[in-house]
């Protein structure tokens, strides 16, 4: 215990200021120090995306990031994307057209998927396959998690309108 | 047309949210983790193990061994022959020995390389064929676990008025489910002292039953709830993690959990049994099939698993969804030093469809018949009689399936290096010939909700969902009055296990038989005249709380022994894929371009739920026939097992063809693993159309299809 690092985080908008082991993965100080288990972990080495959270709004692969090379960032997790009780409409979608079925990858598709229309509003149909295509799904086929993309997408800019 | 009342999955809110717990997420204060520590070679006396480094790390609680099991350490679904922890002898690679208990997961973790476990190495077998002739002995009665034969007519017979004859030899590999969430369950004692586990799994029941064998408790004193699960695929229908949690927790009364990373997954679960397929077709000058005959072997690996299962179910549906009157098939289970091989996603049918598939193209093309043509001429349909001389009287979809996909098939345009094919299926569902119910029970809830107790795990595929729909449209009721109880042992019956595709067909049958009796009583009481639950439920306090309940056990009949004459299901689902490929002849490699499915379920339930089958399934496919393969020694995680990613997946289109069946709930059968089974046959086919050459294994990957070109 005798070699703890500082480290200074926001994680859904609050702030933590923490002591922790130097070798710790972002997903486990997600997971185990601050019960943040939305964010599932799978393989641990970067294969399959289920770990994915945003860093400063671009999607990591929590198990490949240390800890402390989040030092002094934002990260968005699953569990701040819903806003009090009103869903993201990514949220809304999925659960509307069939983009979930165990679940076990569908924190880490959503928050690819989100960085992808943060950053492009009007994705097409391959476009949302490149951006999830790092994040695997064995029950659904892809499909209905990339039409629920879509909608999302439509929703989003129904919103703006 | 599906049933009126729709819902959106009940479980989606709670998975969206990063809310859902699934058991590797669950924390209690003062918990241990548990790892478990496993045999490093496929064969061997287990001579001396040291603990001792292991022992006095800091952090350690306790090493347990199979000293420490206190009942039977032996366990399997079917035959009990797999040890818990290996007594003297380990039998192959990844073999659980021991299991560490530490503070935290990475003490335990660390401790456990620490262990030195000396062998005296013993003589290897890793092939079914070698382990067929003897020579080295896995299990006091042999080395093979099971043969089966389906005889029908006269097969010699059959032959000898055939014109064509079609002899060929399949070969296909391990496979590993690779749910993306691993294997994990957490265990503790209550106050009163009775062992709750909670764990990723596909039953409830099963366990429980295990446990208290091993552990030599009874069975009241167990408790095991399913947590949310991340996919099953049947790998999760054998113990996993449940009985290393319980005894730890038995000897530590202690919280315990215990996860496996990728690796041990990969190394631990059961694998799809890798088969090797004679198949000699006999037919017609007009097409019409006179003779099939197929010699399948397999390896079951270690232990026996599901593998008498898949040994019997792969002889039943050699044939295909194809009428034959002078069948021969054989199939053999033989134990070796390899992975365990079980229960996934279709018993050894995509295996055995694989084979028939491309035989059936092999034979359209020697009579020069279309491929559609010659599956349309001898569909199984109303009244024939299938392998097993079962005659088939209601629901066999099996031609409406292939008129679905007609139009695409006559309009496809052949160029280049892009090639189309067919591929069809049939499927049983429950259980092979034996009585496999499932029973449902319905209570009333003071706050005026109808609660429906099952013990059907829903591991993804949306059976919670399912059986709430047949419980509202029987009851005539809305989703906002209803509540799902669900696996569960102290609190639901038994409802077998979420495997053979059989959650829908009879645990739905169970649920609206329970609903049916509620229903009656809700009639008498007012219900359907506006009186509310709440209402109702004081007087059926005052009743004692009658149960309402349902019971399906699908009509079966027993197979004879020799011949597998009978009944082995009550219903079977068909379909057909067809899949557009377009060949790279350089690299070899493979592009599914397009796919369309058609499925009789019988009565949709879910369209939604189905399509995410079918789209699922078509996604195993593609791996089973392009890029999946687990090489035993070598696969140790996703880094070398590539499964399908968003790029790698076509367009897709499902078709629901529903040809009611009589005793299902409105007529559903259900479409699981039948998503699956006919996807790697119409890729096989696809590609002999692009490029002319036939892929005899699979995967056909890029190696393997280059060999051919
Ligand atoms: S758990 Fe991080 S990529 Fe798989
Ligand atoms: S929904 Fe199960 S892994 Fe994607």
């Amino acid at each position: 215990m005798t070699n703890l690092v500082p480290l200074n985080i926001t994680v859904n908008g609050i702030e933590y200021r923490l002591y922790i082991e130097p070798n710790i993965t972002l997903v486990d100080l997600l997971r185990e120090k601050l019960g943040l288990t939305g964010t599932k972990k799978s393989c641990n080495e970067g294969e399959c995306g289920a770990c994915t959270v945003l860093m400063e709004g671009r999607p990591v692969a929590s198990c490949m990031v240390l800890a402390i090379d989040a030092d002094n960032k934002k990260i968005i997790t699953i569990e701040g994307l819903a806003e009090g009780e009103k869903l993201h409409p990514l949220q809304e979608a999925f659960i509307k057209y069939g983009g979930i079925q165990c679940g076990f990858c569908t924190p880490g598709m959503i928050l690819s998927a989100k960085a992808l229309l943060d950053e492009n509003p009007d994705p097409t149909p391959y476009e949302v396959r490149r951006a999830i295509s790092g994040n695997l799904c064995r029950c659904t086929g892809y499909q209905q998690i990339v039409d629920s993309v879509l909608k999302a997408a439509d929703m989003i800019k129904g919103n703006q309108v | 047309m599906p049933i009126k009342r729709y819902m959106d999955r009940i479980d989606a809110i709670e998975k969206v949210l990063g809310q859902a717990k699934y058991a590797g997420d669950i924390h209690i204060e003062g918990m241990l983790y548990g790892v478990i520590v496993r045999s490093s070679i496929p064969h061997g006396w287990i001579k001396n193990i040291d603990f001792d480094k292991a022992l006095t790390y800091k952090g350690v609680i306790k090493i347990l061994t199979q000293k420490d099991i206190p009942g039977e350490n032996v366990y399997g679904i079917i035959k009990k022959d797999q040890p818990l922890l290996a007594k003297e002898r380990v039998r192959y690679i990844g073999e659980p020995v021991a299991i560490v208990l530490g503070e935290d997961e990475s003490i335990a973790r660390r401790a456990s390389h620490l262990i030195r476990i000396e062998y005296e190495k013993m003589d290897v077998v890793s092939d079914p064929l070698q382990s067929m002739n003897g020579g080295v002995k896995l299990h006091d009665d042999g080395n093979l676990l099971s043969h089966r034969k389906v005889i029908k007519g006269d097969i010699d017979r059959g032959f000898r008025e055939s014109d064509v004859i079609v002899e060929r030899t399949y070969r296909t590999t391990w496979l590993d489910h690779a749910y993306i969430e691993p294997e994990a369950g957490l265990g503790y004692m209550d106050e009163k002292g009775r062992l709750i586990i909670t764990s990723s799994t596909q039953n409830v029941h099963y366990k429980r039953n295990e446990i208290s064998r091993l552990l030599a408790i009874p069975e009241e004193r167990i408790r095991i709830i399913q947590a949310t699960t991340g996919g099953g695929f049947g790998g999760k229908l054998d113990m996993t993690v449940e009985g290393y949690v319980a005894l730890s927790v038995y000897h530590t009364k202690r919280p315990v959990l215990i996860r496996f990373t990728r690796e041990e997954s990969f190394l631990s679960n059961t694998k799809r049994h890798p088969l090797l397929i004679h198949y000699k077709t006999g037919a017609k000058k007009d097409g019409t099939i006179q003779a099939v005959k197929v010699d399948v072997t397999g390896d079951t690996g270690a232990y026996a698993s599901y593998g008498s299962t898949v040994c019997l179910r792969v002889a039943v549906h050699a044939t295909g969804p194809y009428e034959v009157p002078n069948v021969y098939a054989e199939s053999r289970m033989l134990y070796t030093n390899n992975p365990v091989s079980g229960a996934m996603r279709g018993f050894g049918v995509p295996q055995i469809a694989f084979a028939h598939e491309s035989q059936m193209d092999i034979m359209a093309k020697e009579l020069n018949i279309d491929p559609l043509e010659i599956r349309i001429k001898n569909a199984l349909k109303r009244g024939s009689k299938t392998a097993t001389s079962q005659e088939l009287g209601t629901s066999v979809g099996f031609i409406e399936t292939l008129k679905a996909i007609e139009p695409f098939w006559k309009g496809r345009k052949k160029s280049g290096t892009r090639g189309f094919g067919l591929g069809s299926m049939f499927y049983g569902m429950g259980n092979t010939g034996i009585s496999n119910p499932s029973s449902a029970r319905i209570t009333l809830t003071e706050e005026g909700k109808i609660a429906l107790h099952t013990g059907a795990c829903d591991i993804g595929q949306g059976s919670d969902t399912v059986l709430l729909q047949i419980l509202c449209e029987t009851l005539d009721v809305d989703g906002k009055d209803v509540l799902l109880v669900r696996a569960d042992t102290d609190l639901t019956g038994d409802a077998g296990s979420t495997s053979a595709s059989r959650q829908t067909y009879i645990s739905g049958k169970a649920v609206q038989l329970a609903a049916l009796n509620l229903r009656a009583y809700l009639e008498k009481e007012g219900f359907y005249r506006g009186r509310g639950i709440s209402e109702i439920y004081r007087s059926y306090r005052d009743r004692g709380f009658p149960p309402f309940e349902g019971y399906f056990d699908p009509p079966t009949e027993a197979l004879d022994m020799d011949t597998a004459k009978g009944k082995p299901y009550a219903t079977y689902a068909y379909a057909t894929h067809m899949a557009e490929v377009e060949v790279d002849r350089i690299t070899g490699y493979v592009k599914v371009l397009r796919v369309y499915a058609a499925h009789d379920v019988g009565k949709a339930i879910n369209i939604k739920n189905i399509k995410g089958q079918v789209y699922g399934g078509i996604a195993m496919g593609i791996g089973f026939a392009l890029m999946e393969e687990f090489i035993p020694g070598k696969t140790e995680s996703l880094d070398n097992y590539y499964i399908p990613t968003s790029m790698d997946m076509p367009a897709m289109e499902a078709f629901i063809v529903e040809d009611e069946e009589p005793t299902g709930p409105f007529g559903a059968k259900g479409v699981g693993e039948p998503a699956l089974i006919p996807q790697a046959a119409a890729i096989a086919n696809a590609i002999t159309d692009a490029v002319g050459v036939r892929p005899y294994e699979l995967p056909c990957d890029l190696e393997r299809l280059k060999k051919l070109l």
